[in-house]
């Protein structure tokens, strides 16, 4: 066991490091812009570094990293993706477009844009509702995360290690804006960088070098216990078997959850508004690439690979040496029982960076969507029509009652609700939001009624769907039980399909429809210059 | 090759390194790219 002196040492350094770096965000922010967009004038590494930093969590790390020790190699198509549709599509196509568009409209929230680009106060409201709807159990879902591995670290208690990591996030994201997240951001994905690629090193030194120790992998194959045999799982370094209920869960998680579920989530999408041109957003993709590939691609090859050194050690594959059948306990056993004592306390350092950047993003993306979007607007309204400008003093508010409010959930949600909340924030975000995101980015004169259509009906298919069939989550939630006796009321086998799978085929078709009824039908509320009556 | 023999695993490291690659390239490329509008 590691000498908590350290841990406390490097804790101590790492958290000095991000408030000076919160400090100089706060000297800098003299605006409301600069709290907003970082002034739209950021260095495109510290673009790159932060989109990545906002990209990985402590889920991906923890979490899919103890997948992959379960399934096997076939997650890098995951890191593929990462890469392929996380940052190269999305910055190439929808970067360059969403940063044009912000800085012609004059849009600084993600809210904000889609409500300048369909000239509709429908749009902006629904979407800044769904956003402090869904974002607080995200939140809530990544601080409970960092705490939980702090507690076991640290040996510091839950509540307290929660109050004290939400009060320093707190502290730089309140006073010091985008720009103190984005300086933060770039210092901790360089601990993040350097501890994983240090991680892959230690591993194929541990196990005797590449060639070795994916042969050993390939030969612990008869070790897969009958549960996953019989569900198509074949090998630790092959993908299951193709149409197996494994291949399913490994394709669906890779392609619907992750791949897709990135593209409009608004604190990625205020990173590409914060670009001073199409240069800087450029220059940020070999960085964003690079960190990607380093960081998932790294964590999906170890995890396989902790099957060897538990088999050598234990003679127990991964996910019976974690205990209780928890993949999310296999990393850390992994690196408290296997690492040498400094990287144990670099790697809680990596955890503690990825949870914090991560959550930092969303604090301000809730902060700005509650202290321009709701509150300035509901304000100026009152007194003056049309769009307001926005507030230092609001936006530091809003974001100060929307972290009360997610350190507030953490303590009343329970664990099985938060357990769900970051992959309902991502399906949500994608049935809501990505086909008006999309029709508004390409489209000449987009349909405003096309993308209420879409957000409206994307997302109540999205809430019905979570709320009353997939078992999942309705079983969690209980108002299907309440309202029907039933935890769901479809049966099989549209339990265990997911909400995404269903809601956005509806929010796609949705807007197919209203874009032909507008197009053919009505030139109403086709949007061709500037604001239409509404 | 090192170890692993299921083609749909190699080239899905191939694909992520090579999308790593054309992340670099593109970016390189278009590193003093002008405005459209």
């Amino acid at each position: 066991m590691v000498d908590t002196t350290v841990f406390w040492i490097f804790t101590a350094l790492y958290v000095a490091m991000t408030l000076f770096l919160g400090y100089l965000g706060y000297k800098r922010t003299k605006a409301s812009e600069d709290f907003m967009l970082a002034g739209r004038h950021i260095h495109p590494w510290i673009i790159g570094l932060s989109y990545g930093a906002t990209f990985i969590s402590t889920s991906a790390i923890v979490g899919f990293g103890g997948i992959s020790a379960l399934y096997g190699m076939g997650l890098i198509w995951l890191a593929m993706l990462n890469i392929s549709v996380g940052v190269l599509l999305a910055f190439v196509v929808f970067g360059k477009r969403t940063r044009q568009l912000g800085k012609r409209l004059g849009a600084v929230t993600f809210p904000d844009l889609m409500g300048k680009r369909f000239s509709s106060h429908f749009m902006q409201y629904t979407s800044a509702i769904i956003v402090l709807i869904a974002m607080p159990l995200y939140a809530a879902a990544v601080l409970i995360g960092g705490s939980r591995f702090v507690e076991a670290t640290l040996g510091v208690d839950f509540n307290a290690a929660l109050i004290a990591f939400a009060v320093i996030t707190a502290l730089y994201v309140t006073f010091g804006g985008l720009k103190a997240v984005m300086y933060t951001d770039a210092m901790q994905a360089a601990i993040m960088l350097v501890g994983m690629v240090v991680l892959l090193f230690l591993t194929f030194a541990l196990l005797g070098g590449p060639t070795t120790a994916f042969t050993n992998l390939s030969n612990l194959s008869p070790a897969i216990p009958e549960s996953l045999a019989s569900k198509g799982m074949v090998s630790w370094t092959a993908m299951p078997t193709f149409g197996s209920e494994i291949w399913l869960t490994v394709v669906t998680t890779i392609i619907m959850g992750v791949g897709i579920g990135v593209l409009a989530q608004p604190q990625l999408v205020v990173r590409f508004m914060t670009a001073k041109d199409n240069k800087a957003l450029n220059r940020a993709i070999p960085i964003g690439g690079l960190f990607i590939l380093l960081t998932t691609g790294v964590v999906y090859t170890v995890g396989p690979l902790t099957n060897v050194y538990f088999m050598d050690t234990l003679g127990k594959i991964s996910i019976d040496a974690a205990g209780n059948n928890n993949v999310d306990n296999i990393m850390p056993l992994f690196i408290n029982s296997a690492m040498p004592d400094l990287f144990v306390v670099v790697f809680m350092l990596v955890l503690l960076a990825a949870a914090m950047s991560t959550l930092s993003a969303i604090f301000h993306a809730m902060g700005t969507t509650a202290g321009y979007d709701l509150w300035s607007h509901v304000k100026r309204r009152r007194k003056i029509e049309g769009y307001s400008k926005p507030s230092l003093s609001a936006n530091k508010a809003g974001t100060f009652v929307m972290i009360v409010v997610s350190v507030g959930l953490a303590y009343l949600m329970p664990g099985s609700i938060i357990a769900r909340a970051t992959a309902m924030f991502m399906g949500l975000c994608a049935c809501a939001f990505l086909p008006a995101f999309v029709h508004g980015l390409f489209s000449k004169s987009p349909s405003a009624l096309a993308a209420k259509l879409s957000l409206g009906l994307g997302g109540a298919t999205w809430f019905f769907w979570t709320f009353f069939v997939h078992i999942k989550e309705s079983s969690i939630l209980g108002l299907s039980k309440f309202l029907t006796g039933h935890d769901a009321i479809l049966g099989m086998p549209w339990q265990v399909v997911d909400p995404m799978a269903i809601a956005l085929p509806v929010s796609i078709l949705a807007l197919v429809v209203g874009w032909a009824y507008d197009v053919m039908w009505s030139k109403n509320e086709v949007i061709t210059n500037g604001r239409t009556a509404e | 090759m090192f170890g692993i023999d299921d083609p749909w695993i190699l080239a899905g490291y191939a694909l992520a390194v090579g999308f790593t690659l054309a992340c670099i390239i593109y970016g390189w490329w278009k590193r003093n790219e002008m405005e459209e509008d």
